[in-house]
């Protein structure tokens, strides 16, 4: 299932990288998001490490949404979902590819996303650089598995690819909460004591959702339109 | 059944109301507005019921794949939605004179609109046609997403910050015994107003799909 996985995952990032298309769109509407909340201080003035926490992640959110769009649009276009279901590798290994190129794409939205807000949002990063890329990294995979679990409701002919904002956002509240307080504390240095928690949340959500993901995303991706 | 629930429940609600108004006594410090707890907690609570139903059917469908499942998973869904709104409404009118505010961080006040969110997202999805052939195949899965949520959603708004009164973690919340009767009676006639309606919502929907699966019977023979 892992080498099936790493192929999907590898044709998906060769697609999306070569275009661009798809990461260029993600990209832009992350900095027009973080462009526009910057506009909610007066010139000068810093907003708090909380509030860029946040903003980042919105952006980091509605990226996510257009990623597994495209991800899941890619073998829509030519009618390819049918090949990948007659390979012998199982359901699972698509979701698991495309969570990992949903992963990785994501990852580089969020390296500009993040001098974007610290610019922006006038934040001095006072923590480790490193401890903030392992923090997005572990929420971004729980973003990317239930992502990548429903990402699977925009294929076929009756998608409604604006109803996945609605039915994702909610769902992704648990693991959205921790990665504002985890970057808050990356950034402000304060507020160490509630680390343990946080990464706790981030590490269940992760978990409860990959698990559930390799149980139900066989039902969700099947060859019915 | 659902007669037998809908007369149950009017005999209850009428002794549940007696009970809120001429037997629980006024709270002391809040006044009469502790009087909204009554209907509000019931409300929460077979919202939280409604929603584990829908957790269960979406579970009972996916293994057998009878419409039946999906009809119960959709009734519970609808009532889990009005009464978490309600609970909701309710709560914010307590909330306004008591903590002087409509809306404040709340890990419960939190977790019930974050599944009001999705529960309503999760009806959207059902009265469009996404999914096409595997729509009830594809609310199976939400509802089973939706329900695992809910623990994840409750802990992470709970290390941000709560404020709720723990009125039934803290040793009887200092309430009277009276004023549990009042809830205990309140909460068996509103589980019975919840049952009344579920049934009749499934019923509903069950003749709904036999009538159109008889008219495009009879769209084929013509």
């Amino acid at each position: 299932m892992l080498k099936a996985a790493l192929a999907i995952a590898r044709k998906d990032l060769s697609l999306a990288l070569s275009g661009a298309q798809g990461l260029v769109q993600t990209v832009l509407l992350g900095l027009l998001l973080i462009f526009i909340m910057s506009l909610s201080r007066e010139p000068g003035e810093l907003s708090p490490p909380l509030a860029a926490a946040a903003v980042f992640w919105l952006a980091t959110a509605f990226g996510q949404v257009l990623v597994f769009n495209f991800l899941y649009g890619l073998e829509e276009a030519e009618g390819a979902r049918l090949g990948l279901l007659l390979s012998p590798a199982p359901a699972q290994a698509v979701w698991l590819g495309k969570a990992l190129s949903g992963w990785v794409l994501l990852f580089c939205c969020q390296m500009v996303f993040a001098p974007a807000a610290v610019a922006f949002l006038g934040q001095t990063v006072a923590g480790s650089p490193l401890t903030g890329l392992a923090v997005v990294a572990a929420v971004d995979w729980g973003l990317c598995a239930l992502g990548s679990l429903l990402g699977a409701l925009s294929v076929g002919k009756s998608s409604r690819e604006s109803l996945l904002t609605v039915i994702l956002f909610p769902l992704l509240v648990p693991a959205l909460l921790a990665g504002i307080r985890l970057l808050e504390t990356v950034i402000s240095g304060r507020g160490l004591e509630a680390v343990g928690a946080w990464t706790g949340t981030v590490v269940a959500f992760d978990a409860v959702f990959t698990a559930a993901a390799l149980v139900l995303f066989p039902f969700l991706y099947t060859g019915e339109e | 059944m659902i007669r037998l629930c809908a007369l149950a429940f009017a005999a209850a609600s009428i002794i549940a109301q007696y009970l809120i108004w001429f037997h629980a006594p006024v709270e002391e410090s809040m006044g009469v507005v502790q009087k909204i707890f009554y209907t509000h907690m019931p409300l929460a609570w077979w919202s939280t019921v409604s929603f584990f139903v829908n957790f269960v059917a979406s579970i009972l469908y996916l293994a057998k794949r009878r419409d039946a499942y999906s009809r119960l998973a959709g009734a519970a869904a609808e009532l889990g939605v009005l009464f978490s709104g309600l609970a909701l409404i309710t709560g914010m009118c307590w909330a306004r004179p008591i903590w002087n505010v409509w809306w404040t961080w709340d890990p419960r006040l939190t977790t019930t609109l974050v599944m009001w969110f999705v529960y309503a997202a999760y009806l959207l999805l059902r009265a469009s046609d996404v999914g096409g052939q595997r729509q009830d195949t594809v609310l199976a899965v939400l509802g089973v997403v939706a329900f695992l949520d809910v623990p994840l959603v409750f802990i992470s708004a709970r290390y941000w910050r709560s404020i709720h009164p723990s009125v039934l973690g803290s040793q009887g919340g200092g309430m009277e015994p009276e004023m549990w009767l009042a809830v205990l009676a309140n909460l068996v006639a509103m589980g019975l107003f919840w049952l009344a309606l579920l049934a009749f919502r499934t019923r509903q929907l069950g003749t709904g799909a036999a009538v159109t699966a008889l008219m495009r019977h009879g769209s084929i023979r013509n």
